[in-house]
């Protein structure tokens, strides 16, 4: 189709709308509400284009046949500009204190605001949740949030209430956040263009711990945060930055820096004897994943009755964090109530996790990867030229398929490639399923093993976890992860974020699997070792003491 | 009268008669246009409807009279109901639908069970099968607006949709939708039935400072002073406002068309005419009518829903005597974007009244500036 773009012929593909035609041909046309691949709502009036002086959005706007597009007419600009001041309106002020920069800012500068000429409106109270923070008056109605809670995430916890100006967004009868089906999977947050949305700060319980000589306080990281940490420092998305991310924490005076990724290898022990037991006695299948606490809690409201086909794997990070208490305390000669444990992860709903009684948690603070870069900045670091440092021994080492945990996927990956071999006894040929790599949403495949033909699916985004709940009894495994892409694009990590970022953070985490020696859980020594000397074996009485949890029906 | 002739339902016999096409073409050909303010052709919009494909079609009489000064719909509710539900029947009938929603102004609530009384005798006495529901608006202005009114009925915030598609194409449930109003229906009906039905006459909603409001049946394109002299103005007239949306015009001796109208960024609408006299200032009630639109606007897009909200905060300025010259220009710009950027009509047309009230009469606002 032929269409003329501020007087340039050119041709384009008439499905498309014409903000993506016009982005295509290197035209910059500023969008706030609009978010790829969701239904645009066309309400923040930013995107506007003008056609047969008309005044249209763009992101919802296909074009016709020789239509003539303008792009940047003065009338265009004055209705972008006075409309992003209206949008200010209510924000500025508060903005400057805000000393990173978001996306209104960003595009306010681009758009070309000198000046705003209104004063802020809005009182709210702050919506203080256990894991999300909710602010009210920095938030500028662009419905981003809403619409991800909606159709990425179909929680459903939070939408529009009130008219005129006294539109906000709210969780459910002006309840708070604590009080509904929310699943803290902090998406919102990673939509929220002015930051009104954020996860409860613990930063300053940690500074505290840290400061108290009497405490020994260890911090363990998440496999994803050494793909996303460098980021906040300003280096290339998919930057793997393990050395210097345990090097900032020791400079930020953490006792032992372990990693998660031993927890995650210990999880995979459990859940791959959990599911060879089910295989042996038939069932129940499918059994679902439990790492991601977004999901247990969404399925706790809306799925209770799957509660029997849920693994009862504490996360890889309670594991840990148990056994730091339970096992390393001890043995290192301190009082379990004088040892602090800090988890440092890509999810605002780990936070919520570690406060869940049943639980008996052994993680005292959950830091987001946002946080820790402000705790690192905090103490002036210069972390892109730090010299890479390794984590502390004991329970340090760990392989590769627990740091494949951060991306969709990794955890079937992981759980098949012990699995299949502590079940057969044989080796596996390839190690990689290729099938289970990717950001798309659903995905599945099958292997032979003993003869069962064990059929696997993978889905990310809960919205795409209810599509093959539909069809649950296909399958023999599923692993589900809330947030979409897993835990690299998960509520806590650096902003902004895309598919483009989302998928070099995942390459990175493969490159570095790709280069450990210990490709498969059941190979860590430390594993071995920790089984030999304190849990005897996966699925152990002493094992399911301390690393198994179970749920509850929830209500809505 | 027109309007209150009783057709004893002799516009749905003679639909039968003619059938779908033959109904369409009667339409056309007696220039039966949408009473709702737009003036769609009635026929063209029903044969978009006819045409399309689809499992399910609906049709929704928009009785949520909501526009300021207007109160013609509720005229016929209580004067010829029978020639409404006859009209939506007729409707059904070209569409071949069962489904048929009144969606009734909430505040028109004591007109329910009149109306159902209506619809129950109606389909009983012809002996059909349409379901004709009563749905009650909860008093949302917007809701006025023909895509509103389908969020609203499907159980959404009435919120406006973004168009294309538009409600022939996919409307309530996504399925085809004839929306008409209830003047529209009710004209119909006449059309079918009588012979010598007159498509030129209008209701006009009379109201404002006068000493005889009211509902007045006359010709389209009558003389502006001959409309206002009936009312029996109690001042000297300065200007007439067609409703909140419409914008104001100076008193004349125009005639009301949509051409002369139009050309003086003003909108006939649906013949609202609201008397302001010489005792009035255009400043206050300017700032009246934008209070309206800051409590009314839906809030999903930015210059409706910000706009609104600081347009009025600087019209009461102007009104105190509080406002600088910058501010003037300031109002003056948000106004024509807040027309120029708005998701739907009620956005669109809300400024007409300041922006006209400015042009005509823009002495009184600089006199009351710093």
């Amino acid at each position: 189709m032929k269409i003329y773009l501020d007087d340039k012929e050119i041709e384009c593909d008439e499905n498309k709308t014409i903000l993506e035609i016009a982005r295509e041909n290197g035209l910059k046309i500023p969008s706030l509400c609009y978010q790829t691949g969701l239904k645009p709502e066309a309400r923040c009036r930013l995107c506007l284009v003008e056609v047969n002086n008309r005044l249209i959005p763009s992101c919802a706007t296909k074009p016709s046949e020789g239509m003539h597009i303008s792009t940047k007419n003065e009338k265009v600009l004055r209705a972008r500009r006075v409309n992003a001041e209206l949008l200010m309106g209510h924000h500025i002020d508060k903005c400057e204190i805000q000393n990173e920069k978001h996306d209104l800012c960003t595009l306010i500068s681009d758009i070309g605001i000198k000046e705003v000429r209104f004063d802020p409106k809005k009182e709210y109270q702050v919506d203080l949740g256990a894991a999300v923070v909710r602010d009210d008056n920095l938030c500028i109605n662009c419905g981003r949030c809403v619409q991800v809670c909606a159709d990425v995430q179909a929680t459903y916890a939070i939408d529009f209430a009130s008219r005129a100006h006294h539109e906000h967004v709210t969780p459910y009868c002006e309840k708070d956040l604590t009080e509904v089906a929310c699943i803290k999977c902090g998406q919102c947050i990673a939509a929220c263009p002015v930051r009104a949305i954020s996860e409860r700060e613990h930063l300053q319980d940690v500074l505290k711990a840290l400061k108290d000589k009497n405490k020994h306080v260890i911090v363990q990281t998440a496999p994803s945060i050494r793909a996303s940490l460098g980021e906040e420092f300003g280096m290339e998305p998919g930057s793997l930055v393990t050395g210097k991310m345990v090097a900032a924490l020791r400079k930020c005076g953490f006792d032992k820096i372990f990693d998660t990724n031993l927890g995650a290898d210990i999880t995979i022990m459990e859940e791959a004897s959990e599911l060879l037991e089910r295989v042996k006695k038939g069932g129940p299948f499918p059994m679902i994943t439990t790492c991601c606490p977004a999901w247990i809690k969404f399925m706790e409201h809306f799925y209770h009755k799957y509660i029997p086909h849920m693994s009862s794997c504490k996360s890889p990070h309670e594991m840990l964090g148990t056994l730091t208490k339970k096992y390393y305390a001890p043995k290192a000669n301190f009082k379990e109530k004088d040892v602090v444990v800090v988890s440092i992860m890509p999810c605002t709903a780990k936070k919520f996790e570690s406060t869940r009684p049943e639980m008996d948690s052994g993680v005292d603070f959950v830091l987001t990867t946002r946080e820790a870069a402000r705790l690192i900045k905090h103490f002036k670091i210069d972390f892109v030229n730090l010299e890479d440092e390794d984590f502390d021994a004991a329970l340090g080492i760990s392989t590769g398929a627990a740091t494949i945990f951060g991306a969709t996927g990794g955890v079937m990956e992981a759980a098949l490639r012990t699995g299949y071999e502590l079940a057969t006894g044989k080796k596996l040929g390839k190690i990689e399923f290729d099938q289970l790599r990717g950001l798309k949403g659903i995905k599945e495949g099958s292997i032979i093993i003993n003869g069962l033909e064990v059929k696997f699916v993978a889905a990310n985004g809960l919205h795409n976890a209810k599509e093959i709940l539909k069809n649950k009894d296909k399958y023999h495994f599923i692993e589900i992860m809330a947030c979409p892409g897993g835990c690299i694009g998960g509520g806590g990590q650096p902003l902004p974020v895309n598919e483009e970022i989302k998928q070099k953070r995942m390459n990175a985490l493969y490159t570095d699997d790709a280069n450990l020696k210990y490709r498969k859980s059941h190979e860590n020594p430390i594993v071995k070792h920790l089984y030999d000397e304190f849990l005897d074996k996966p699925l152990s009485e002493k094992a399911h003491e301390l690393l198994h949890t179970c749920y509850f029906e929830r209500g809505l | 009268m027109q309007i209150i002739k009783k057709t004893n339902l002799k516009g749905y016999k003679k639909a039968l008669e003619l059938g779908p096409g033959g109904i369409i073409d009667l339409l056309l050909r007696k220039n039966v246009t949408g009473r709702g303010g737009a003036g769609f052709p009635t026929g063209k919009k029903w044969e978009m409807v006819y045409q399309a494909k689809a499992d399910k079609k609906y049709i929704i009489c928009n009785a949520d009279e909501g526009e300021p000064g207007t109160f013609k719909d509720k005229f016929i509710f209580l004067n010829n109901p029978e020639a409404v539900i006859e009209g939506i029947l007729i409707a059904a009938h070209t569409i071949k639908t069962k489904n048929a929603i009144i969606y009734l102004r909430g505040e028109y609530e004591y007109l329910k069970d009149k109306i159902q009384g209506v619809i129950n005798r109606v389909c009983k006495k012809l002996n059909s099968k349409v379901k004709i529901e009563i749905y009650l608006g909860a008093g949302a202005y917007v809701c006025g607006d023909e895509t509103a009114i389908m969020e609203s009925i499907e159980n959404q915030r009435g919120h406006p949709r973004f168009k294309p598609p538009y409600p022939t194409i996919e409307g309530l449930y996504g399925k085809p939708t004839i929306i008409n109003n209830v003047e529209t229906f009710a004209n119909v009906s006449l059309a079918l039935a009588f012979d010598d039905y007159d498509s030129t006459l209008r209701l006009y909603s009379l109201s404002g400072n006068v000493s005889s409001p009211g509902i007045y049946e006359l010709h389209y394109g009558i003389k502006m002073s001959d409309l206002v002299k009936l009312g029996k103005p109690k001042n000297k007239v300065k200007a007439i406002f067609f409703g909140c949306f419409g914008g104001c015009l100076p008193y004349s001796e125009l005639p009301l068309t949509n051409e002369n109208v139009c050309g003086q960024d003003c909108m006939l609408g649906a013949n609202t005419i609201i008397v302001v006299d010489e005792k009035q200032s255009m400043v206050d009630v300017t700032t009246n009518i934008a209070k309206f639109y800051e409590f009314e606007s839906c809030g999903k897009c930015t210059p409706c829903r910000e706009g609104s909200m600081r347009v009025l905060a600087l019209l009461q300025n102007i009104s105190l005597g509080e406002a600088t010259k910058k501010d003037f220009e300031t109002l003056k710009e948000l106004t024509e974007v807040i027309k120029e950027s708005s998701f739907c009509g009620l956005g669109q047309t809300s400024m007409n009244h300041i922006i006209t009230a400015i042009k005509y009469f823009e002495k009184e606002f600089l006199d009351k500036l710093k």
